[in-house]
């Protein structure tokens, strides 16, 4: 906007002659403006300089090593808890054997126990030394105990499997 | 981000050169204007005032100008590119007038106006506009940048000195002359048009 509304000291120049005349010329020249192809020409310049940048540019380098060290950190997280959430516990062959009635344990071998025609389940305390071979953890302080088991015998009364129905 | 009216020159320059095309089409908007108009008076021709609106900011795009928010303000920098561009420009025809000049210091220059800035005529419609412009158009070139920069763009002395790398005295002496001219130029040419208005 052209505008002569300004004070400076002293200001001599001042001629009463000139003002309506300038009047004139800046209410003549107050629609000329650059022709509208220069604004063209320059946004396409800018394009130029600075073109369009793909989706990986979004993020600078920096930022992108900040986002990859979350997301490892993040994926090490979930795979420690998928993990946590399905890690056999040392008890878990017992478990199974206690939790599923037909998780007999063999006593002896498949041919012998199929051959049993007469073989039937018997309640039984089996001492807890007794099954330390079968991986029953045995302490000094447990191993008076007994467990509670079925036995699977032969008409004979031999032992062909057992399960284990309690462990205190 | 979108730029704003509000957003100061430095923010929307900021903006730009992080590529925000919106920030550089408002910059432009906001001070082609009085850039062209300068150019336009200064040169007398709409195409070397285009010419110089575009160099002005193609400059600023590629910062080759090294604009320097403290020392001073945007509009007054990109006058004072507009001015050098528009000296470069008219080069070839500024010592024969600044000779001319020389041998006519009280303002009657020889006139080769009329013809020479033809095309910015067409553009000025009122006669007295037209007077005053073709007075400023015989005005040196030096004189010129004074007259136009104060009387129609506002700007203070020092400002002008600034812009056109002189000191104040001189921008004073300069205005004064330049007005003296135009005054007599004017009464001389159309004085019963200048008085009616």
């Amino acid at each position: 906007m052209m505008t002569t509304d300004r004070t400076d000291p002293g200001d001599e120049h001042r001629e009463s002659s000139l003002d309506a005349p300038l009047a004139a010329l800046r209410g003549a020249l107050d629609a000329s403006n650059t022709p509208p192809g220069v604004e063209k020409e320059l946004m396409a310049a800018f394009a130029r300089q600075f073109p369009a940048k793909r989706w990986y540019h979004l993020l600078s380098p920096l930022q992108w090593g900040m986002a990859g060290g979350l997301g490892s950190t993040a994926l090490v997280a979930v795979m420690a808890l998928m993990l946590s959430l399905h890690a056999p516990s040392h008890n878990d062959h017992l478990e199974a054997a206690l939790d599923d009635g037909l998780d007999f344990i063999a006593l002896d071998s498949a041919e012998r126990i199929e051959q049993e025609a007469n073989a039937h389940v018997i309640q039984a305390d089996v001492p807890r030394t007794a099954l330390a071979a079968l991986g029953v953890p045995v302490t000094p302080q447990n191993a008076g105990d007994s467990v509670r088991a079925e036995m699977l015998v032969g008409a004979d009364g031999s032992p062909l499997a057992l399960r284990l129905v309690s462990l205190p | 981000m979108t730029p704003t009216n509000a957003d100061t020159d430095t923010e929307l320059l900021r903006q730009m050169r992080s590529g925000t095309a919106a920030a550089f089409q408002a910059l432009y908007r906001r001070h082609q204007g009085p850039l062209f108009r300068f150019a336009l008076l200064r040169s007398g021709s709409p195409d070397t005032a285009a010419d110089v609106v575009q160099e002005v900011f193609m400059g600023l795009l590629t910062d080759s100008f090294k604009f320097d928010p403290l020392r001073g303000a945007l509009p007054n920098f990109l006058f004072g590119v507009a001015r050098n561009l528009i000296l470069k420009h008219e080069h070839p025809r500024r010592r024969e007038e600044s000779l001319a000049w020389d041998e006519d210091a009280d303002g009657e220059q020889s006139g080769d106006g009329s013809e020479q800035y033809e095309p910015l005529g067409r553009l000025l419609s009122e006669e007295v506009a037209e007077q005053v412009r073709r007075a400023i158009a015989l005005l040196p070139p030096h004189y010129r940048d004074c007259v136009i920069l104060y009387q129609l763009h506002g700007l203070s002395y020092l400002e002008i000195a600034a812009i056109c790398q002189v000191d104040i005295g001189t921008v004073r002496s300069r205005l004064s002359r330049g007005r003296a001219a135009m005054a007599k130029r004017l009464a001389a040419h159309r004085p019963d048009t200048i008085n009616a208005v």
